[in-house]
């Protein structure tokens, strides 16, 4: 009751986080063009989607988990899992289009049962994430040996290797179809408004009479979902399935999603938010390591995001209040 | 006004504590401006106003949440500026906030400890038996017994509230400013705790009463100043006021009477409960509501009040009963059962069970509702802003636009936000758990208008309530609980404080159930 206007005029620049993102973003490509020289071309822009449209499209998901307050840390090990079961699938004897039903299965039903395990045994995401974190890698590698196959037909490479038009890798268009139909589902249907209900407070939407139990398993669900999809293109764009696919993938997209202004406690967070995260992370590894620097650096940038993003997102809030 | 008023009892020597032209302002709105307050030791001042007039703001200000922008704070005569509530504490300022601030885990006698000096032993380790030594020595000054090595959460919100004055106490505070301290408390723990204010008083501490109830200003306090739209409007000792001057004072505007209650046929039984029991939570409830009745239940927190509504309305479901809503048995599993058979519950606790804070007026009201309001899953703003405008005319919630979050409300609005938001679904049977919890006067008659409006729209109404004024003037009839069984029925002729407050003490007078 105190601060009413105050609170007002500045939550009045708080959508504008999305536009300082983006901001953020051209600068980045600005400073990265401009100290790396021939790394600015359309083509090349371009071109490096495939580096991060699946870790982008996991990100969808992610971001209504985390905005409902959970998390998941399945999701590295689920495409490995997907991707595993895809490939040896095939290579026990299975047509190459229903091994990937079959993965696809697979990864919605690991998906649905992270849900399952949250809701019904009232476990924290955490706890049950970490879990099937072990557990799916375990299966992958239980299931592969230390193998992997790689003898795919020719027109698996559709998914990951293809462009449209020479200039627009396929997988780019996936993750816009599916990032526009989330964004879309996020701001204009119930389903979004009870998503944003449960994660500012659950025990009010149960009191308003929504079932949060079965939100919440719908959400794991479409993650895992998301997680078949990208486990499809991940699989297709190197030609190779094997369990070791997917390695921390999990911290990539969380910190996608922080950066993008969803908090990590949950109740707020959009997709456009999100898209903008997934841009600056995967833009700034691609200049480093355009411009020569280590691979091992990425994680390193990872992790500064994740804290950085995280802080920001308090910092903010704590202006706003 | 223009001339800025000091609240000062006696003239002489400095006060202990003062405040001095005191201003704050957030943005370009004055929360607070031209504060003048003094307090004497011994002295009990109770600050009243409307939610918004600056009470809270003023009191932050002195306990250095807030800086002031203008004037200042005084110690014994001497200016003094709190960066935090550190500062002020160490001061001799101390506040109990609204919410309980405690660690429910922890003992009565580690929460007195917490942020202050702990007894040591000789080698360093943290003396125990001393520090539960001194709890419970503060703990019967209060006049209070109990385990101090027991953890908080195994006591009841009154005996709360009294560790949280034991903790200013043992940080030696000389004034202590207790904001709606009795918001959560029955009439016998209210008294209770007014014993140990007398207690505080008798011993030289100063304190600030902050309340919306009225009737506790005349029976606690020495000095009543009245806030309205942050500045202070009225001020002087208790004596000089009577109910209807302290309205009229904090609205602005004579105020006719604060209960609305016509007289209206009662029709046919449209609700019933019989036997109903969960646990050892309740049991054998058994009660019947018909349409166009209020029906008041009155108890003590803890005694089952609120599970019973609760279990009624599908959150934590009864182990057996029945319940019948016009004259057809309803299997109530879940909330969206109990609202699809017309019952709609009103949540005590308005910010974290009724309303989304952060949602805007128009998505709170709507929340139930939505699906009326969406094709093919897509939800239509217009047909739900068309929704929300009209609720909150018909709940005259005023001051602020459909879009902007109820976090910024006033409690008074917020709580019309959510009565609109309860009754979004024309529910036959209504369930309201502590509808005027934390609102102001104002707001507070404008609920009673909303539930004999209800009345006489047939409704089948049940008034949770733990003020026995509010529920014997609304409800034509009151069952009492007592430990989680009914121990008391009165029809209006029947009702009297006494009779009601024996019953929820769990003792019988000659009303047998």
């Amino acid at each position: 009751m105190d601060v009413p206007r105050a609170a007002d005029f500045l939550r009045s620049f708080r959508p504008s986080r999305t536009t300082g993102l983006f901001v953020l973003f051209v600068v980045e490509i600005a400073l990265i063009s401009a100290a790396v020289p021939g790394y600015f071309s359309v083509y090349g822009l371009l071109d490096a989607s495939r580096q991060f449209v699946e870790a982008g499209i996991i990100a969808l998901g992610m971001t209504l988990v985390i905005i409902t307050g959970g998390i998941d840390l399945s999701v590295g090990s689920l495409l490995a899992l997907v991707s595993v079961t895809i490939g040896f699938g095939m290579d026990a004897g299975l047509p190459l289009w229903l091994a990937i039903l079959a993965g696809m299965g697979v990864g919605t039903l690991c998906g649905f049962f992270n849900g399952v395990m949250v809701t019904a045994l009232r476990l924290h995401p955490l706890v049950v994430t970490l879990g099937t974190f072990a557990l799916f890698r375990g299966i992958a590698f239980a299931v592969s040996g230390a193998g992997a196959v790689s003898n795919f037909p020719a027109w698996f490479g559709v998914f990951g290797q293809t462009t449209i038009g020479g200039l627009v890798p396929v997988q780019l268009v996936f993750f816009v179809v599916l990032a526009a139909a989330f964004a879309i589902m996020l701001a204009r249907t119930r389903f979004g408004r009870y998503v944003y209900a449960i994660g500012n407070n659950e025990v009010t939407a149960r009191f308003s009479g929504l079932d949060t139990d079965r939100a919440k398993i719908a959400i794991y669900t479409l993650t895992g979902w998301l997680v078949s999809i990208a486990a499809v293109i991940h699989t297709s764009r190197i030609s190779s399935a094997r369990a070791n696919a997917g390695f921390v993938l999990e911290l990539t997209v969380i910190a996608m999603v922080v950066l993008g202004g969803t908090r990590i406690t949950g109740g707020s967070g959009t997709i456009l938010g999100t898209v903008m995260g997934v841009l600056i992370l995967s833009y700034l590894q691609d200049g480093l390591l355009f411009a020569g620097v280590r691979s091992d650096w990425g994680l390193v940038v990872v992790g500064a995001f994740l804290i950085v993003g995280v802080f920001i997102n308090e910092f903010f809030r704590k202006e706003t209040r | 006004m223009a001339e800025p008023m000091t609240a000062s009892g006696v003239s002489g020597e400095a006060p202990a504590f003062a405040v001095r032209g005191l201003g704050k302002h957030f943005g370009g709105i004055h929360a607070c401006r031209e504060i003048e307050l003094e307090f004497r030791a011994g002295e009990v001042l109770a600050i009243l106003g409307e939610n918004g007039a600056g009470k809270s703001t003023t009191v932050k200000c002195l306990h250095g949440l807030y800086q002031p922008d203008e004037g200042q704070v005084e110690v014994s005569g001497r200016a003094v500026h709190f960066r935090s509530p550190r500062d002020a504490e160490a001061a001799g300022i101390s506040m109990i906030p609204q919410e309980l601030d405690l660690f429910p885990d922890l003992s009565i006698a580690e929460n007195l400890f917490l942020g202050q000096k702990r007894p040591r032993r000789p080698w360093g380790g943290f003396d125990q038996r001393a520090m539960n030594r001194q709890a419970r020595e503060v703990m019967a000054a209060l006049g209070v017994d109990v385990d101090v090595t027991a953890p908080v959460k195994t006591f009841s919100a009154a005996t709360g509230r009294l560790v949280e004055i034991a903790r200013a106490l043992n940080r030696d505070a000389r004034l202590i400013i207790m904001d709606e301290p009795t918001a959560a408390l029955t009439e016998k723990e209210t008294e209770n705790l007014f014993e140990v204010i007398r207690r505080l008083k008798a011993a030289g501490v100063s304190i600030i009463y902050i309340t919306h109830r009225l009737n506790e200003c005349f029976t606690i306090s020495d000095r009543i100043v009245v806030m309205r739209d942050g500045r202070l409007i009225r001020s002087g000792p208790a004596e000089e006021f009577t109910i209807g001057s302290l309205v009229d004072a904090m609205v602005g505007r004579p105020l006719e009477t604060l209960y609305s209650r016509h007289s209206r046929p009662i029709g046919d039984v449209v609700f019933e409960v019989r036997g109903l029991t969960l646990g050892n939570v309740f049991s054998n409830v058994d009660f019947e509501v018909r349409s166009g009745e209020v029906l008041g239940v009155s108890g003590l927190i803890g005694s089952g009040r609120s599970e019973m509504a609760q279990a009624i309305y599908g959150i934590a479901p009864a182990d057996r009963g029945e319940i019948i809503v016009d004259r057809k048995s309803v299997d109530v599993r879940s909330v969206s059962d109990a609202l699809a058979s017309g019952i709609a519950y009103l949540p005590e606790e308005r910010r974290s069970q009724g309303l989304i804070l952060p949602f805007t007026i128009a998505a709170n009201m709507s929340l139930s509702v939505l699906a009326l309001f969406s094709r093919l899953g897509f939800v239509n703003r217009k047909l739900e802003d068309g929704f929300a405008s009209e609720s909150a005319r018909r709940f005259t919630v005023t001051g602020a636009a459909l879009s902007s979050p109820v976090e910024n409300l006033s409690g008074g609005n917020q709580q019309k936000v959510l009565i609109a938001k309860v009754l979004a679904l024309d529910p036959k049977v209504v369930i309201l758990d502590e509808p005027t919890r934390g609102v102001d006067v104002g707001a507070k008659s404008e609920v009673y208008r909303i539930i004999d409006d209800l009345a006489a729209r047939n409704k089948a109404i049940v008034v949770i309530s733990s003020e026995m004024n509010e529920v014997m003037s609304i409800s034509d009839r009151i069952i009492v609980m007592h430990e989680g069984r009914i121990s008391g029925r009165f029809t209006r002729d029947e009702f009297s404080q006494q009779a009601i407050g024996a019953a929820a003490a769990g003792q019988r007078l000659h009303h047998a159930a």
